[in-house]
């Protein structure tokens, strides 16, 4: 049993990160933008995270320069896509590598340096629980705020009016533009925003997760994955978060079966959470094949059941609008 | 509210969509947009929207002149327009449709006056569905509603009968006729339909290239709207082109044919069509010939039954296998499904005769453009088109060796002497004994050309009937579900 919590705390806690930079990429996409840049900005901000935080001693300042950091690259998306109307797909590519080289450049004099981390909570009332307690009740705060703002986001995007205009513009945005509503502006403050999360990505990884700068941090690939999680999990809040605890869980149980069965290569308990995220992948999507359908056809409640785990893009992700040079 | 267009023209490019308009719109009136297809109506009205701004002139609301008009701006003062092709999220459900844009209330609220509202109109809207799996007559229908709600004074409608049934058409004539008259809404009805104006509007006005050539008083006389529309040269309007003689052998059969569609199924279908036979499809949109048109064409799922084509089984076999025997499908959606938006016309023509690529050149397509008198550059590309130019292209890049035509909406958008060319080529390759099967909502487009009509209500064939048993009058109760099924 607490062999069970514990691991099932490790989970919350490996996929935090994750689950802030699809987060924040869900928000961007859905406003009709793709921020390729998510690998490269984790790494700057987290290796700017750590710099500020070792350099004034105080981890939360070091959270807030992460921050700083992810919206400074989102605005650079922001401005070459919305408002220029180039290539967002392009723009990002370059981002990445640029962020990633410009960490690596910049943060050389932090590796390998003991700095300071986030504090790490208790949370009073919940850790006296059985079990719960266990999972719950002890984390840094970027665990508890990965959680809250799955639930947040998720409440947001589908149940207010701002959460509607933005999956609006993300949709079509020239009906949206007919009715009046700033098309230009929400896509760019969502960039921004969805941005900010990356950032905080970044910030928890150097500031918790992975405490400390190096190259490699441990952080690289992060961004790659979190983007696909957010084609996994249909651009919805909660099922993009489930995507990313189901591959920090596939990390960790590598880790364990590592373990317990220490005649197997250790590489191909890192490979394998990989192809099964492909898989998973297959799976969600089998609702499109031709077989698939002849048995919904007989059977029209899988139909209904399987209607919910459609997914499909926001129609107008990646591109451009601009009302003034319209057909 | 007053209207006021003052010498407003714009240009796209060399292109002169409205030049040097002067119009008046005095509030609780009905005005008829009149012209042909490219005329430059609806390049006027979206202006008023504030979807696009005027390259000279300007538009006074109530004698103040209201510069940069967006969309946002214009609706604050009162314009609402009902777009041509529906400018809504098909990704999202009814009720969020309404929320767009409207006003800040409750969920709960709003909820009520979408019931409320669809009530008052008899519109089956349920706020949960997606808007994606509803009619463009019922897109349309969820659109006016929202205008409606946001209390707009200039309501805008860009032919908005194209998908709606004869009753629902009457419906929305009294809702226009009590807005204007009760409430004092000015009411702009863009339109090429001659008896829709005859039958709704107080003033006509006509445009034609750009221009405003008339602004008249009801009543109208046809013969003057035509010759205003169209300008005098515009002969044989209205001559009728005979019907092709029919061949001896049933060349296509359906036998217990069952269709799965995305949406829906048809069951039990059988059908047989001889050459140079001519099928009419009348039924409001999304009761089955669209599927049907589909399965035919192979690009629907057999479930069951047989589909024998020239003496062979075609259930099951790809899409592929119907085009090299000859069946050829022509969309609704012609831009979307039909063209490559972003090719030229030589592309076009070199994609769909690859066997004459050789040293032709451009010879063939000139040709074809010549044929079919479409008003472009070979260089031009397909999005640049207008809906006319867009048909005639589909119509030049027909294989010659084709023995069954499949069309959806042959004429819709089309001007009447654009629809007459189109009608004349199709009779032609009918007299050369390729059979073809076309659905409509013209209704008298259905009466003159078809041999037969087959009648879908409720997703089934509720009549199959030689089109001298059956009129106008009575097609149109069996769409609606009001006559006998034979």
């Amino acid at each position: 049993m607490d062999y069970l919590a514990l691991t099932l705390a490790g989970i919350l806690s490996a996929g935090a990160p994750l689950v802030l930079a699809t987060l924040g990429e869900t928000l961007t996409e859905r406003a009709g933008v793709i921020n390729l840049s998510l690998d490269g900005t984790i790494l700057l901000s987290a290796m700017t995270a750590f710099a500020v935080a070792f350099l004034s001693n105080n981890p939360w300042l070091g959270l807030l320069a992460s921050v700083a950091v992810g919206i400074a690259t989102a605005s650079i998306v922001a401005l070459m896509g919305p408002v220029l109307g180039k290539s967002q797909l392009a723009v990002g590519f370059i981002l990445t590598l640029f962020c990633r080289d410009l960490a690596y450049f910049l943060g050389h004099p932090f590796a390998r340096q003991l700095g300071p981390e986030l504090p790490v909570w208790t949370i009073p009332g919940i850790r006296e629980l059985p079990f719960i307690g266990q999972v719950l009740g002890h984390h840094s705060p970027v665990v508890y705020l990965s959680l809250i703002l799955t639930v947040y986001l998720w409440w947001w995007l589908f149940s207010t009016r701002s959460g509607l205009d933005v999956r609006a513009v993300g949709e079509e945005p020239w009906a949206a533009f007919a009715r009046g509503i700033k098309v230009q502006r929400l896509r760019i403050v969502y960039t921004l925003m969805g941005g900010a999360l990356v950032g905080l990505a970044g910030g928890a990884f150097s500031l918790a997760v992975k405490p400390g700068w190096g190259r490699p941090q441990g952080a690289e690939g992060a961004g790659w994955i979190a983007l696909a999680i957010v084609i996994f999990g249909g651009w919805h809040p909660l099922r993009a978060a489930l995507g990313a605890y189901l591959f920090a869980t596939l990390q960790v149980l590598g880790i364990h079966l590592q373990e317990q069965l220490p005649g197997l290569p250790a590489p191909l308990f890192q490979v394998a959470p990989f192809p099964v995220m492909i898989l998973t992948l297959l799976l969600v999507n089998v609702g499109k094949a031709s077989w698939f359908q002849d048995l919904t056809f007989r059977y029209p409640g899988l139909k209904r059941w399987l209607s919910r785990w459609q997914v499909t893009a926001p129609a107008a992700l990646g591109t451009d609008f601009r009302p003034e040079k319209e057909t | 509210m007053r209207v006021e267009f003052q010498d407003i023209h714009k240009y796209y490019g060399w292109v002169r969509a409205n030049v040097g308009i002067n119009l008046v719109l005095e509030p609780g009136r009905i005005y008829g947009l009149l012209g042909e297809n490219g005329a430059g109506k609806s390049t006027l009205m979206r202006m008023l929207a504030g979807h696009t701004q005027p390259s000279k002139g300007c538009i006074l609301f109530d004698g103040e002149v209201a510069d940069g008009l967006n969309p946002s701006r214009a609706l604050n003062m009162g314009v609402g327009m009902l777009y041509q092709d529906p400018l809504d999220f098909p990704a999202l459900n009814i009720f969020e449709n309404f929320l767009l844009g409207g006003r800040k209330q409750a969920k709960k609220q709003t909820l009520h006056r979408l019931r409320e509202l669809g009530e008052r109109f008899h519109f089956s809207l349920p706020p949960g569905e997606k808007v994606s799996e509803l009619t463009v007559g019922e897109r349309q229908q969820l659109e006016l509603l929202r205008l409606l709600d946001l209390g707009v004074k200039v309501l805008v409608l860009d032919e908005p009968t194209t998908g709606i049934s004869i009753t629902q058409k009457e419906m929305l004539f009294a809702t226009m006729r009590q807005l204007a008259k009760d409430r004092g809404r000015t009411i702009v009805f863009v339109t090429h339909k001659l008896a829709e104006v005859e039958e709704l509007c107080e003033e006509v006005i006509v445009l034609r290239r750009g221009k405003l050539v008339a602004k008249l008083q009801s009543p109208f006389q046809s013969d003057e709207l035509i010759k205003l529309m169209f300008g005098s040269e515009h002969e044989g309007i209205g001559k009728t082109q005979l019907r092709p003689e029919l061949g001896k052998e049933k060349f296509l059969q359906l036998q217990n044919v069952q269709l799965l569609g995305d949406k829906y199924t048809l069951r039990d279908i059988s059908l047989q069509i001889r050459p140079g036979e001519i099928l009419g499809l009348a039924g409001l949109e999304g009761n089955g010939q669209e599927l049907l048109l589909r399965g035919l064409a192979g690009l629907a799922r057999v479930g069951k039954g047989r589909l024998i084509f020239d003496g062979e089984e075609f259930q099951g076999r790809p899409y592929l296998k119907f085009r090299q025997a000859g069946i050829h499908f022509l969309p609704a959606a012609r831009l979307e499904h039909g063209l490559f938006p972003d090719l030229s016309l030589v592309e076009h023509f070199r994609l769909a005769f690859p066997e004459r690529n050789g040293d032709h050149g451009q010879l063939l397509p000139e040709e074809g453009i010549k044929k079919f008198s479409i008003q472009a550059q070979l260089s031009t590309s397909a999005r640049a088109l207008s809906g006319g130019n867009q048909q005639r292209l589909l119509l030049a890049l027909i294989p010659t060796q084709t023995r069954l035509l499949l069309l959806e909406h042959p004429t819709r958008g089309l001007d009447h002497g654009a629809g007459q060319q189109v009608w004349s080529h199709l009779l032609d390759r009918c007299r050369r004994d390729a059979a073809l099967i076309f659905s409509s909502a013209d209704l008298d487009e259905i009466k003159a050309h078809s041999h037969r009509v087959l009648v879908f209500y409720n997703r089934q064939i509720i009549a199959d009937r030689p089109v001298h048993s059956l009129g106008v009058e009575e097609m149109g109760r069996l769409m609606a579900g009001q006559g006998r099924a034979v």
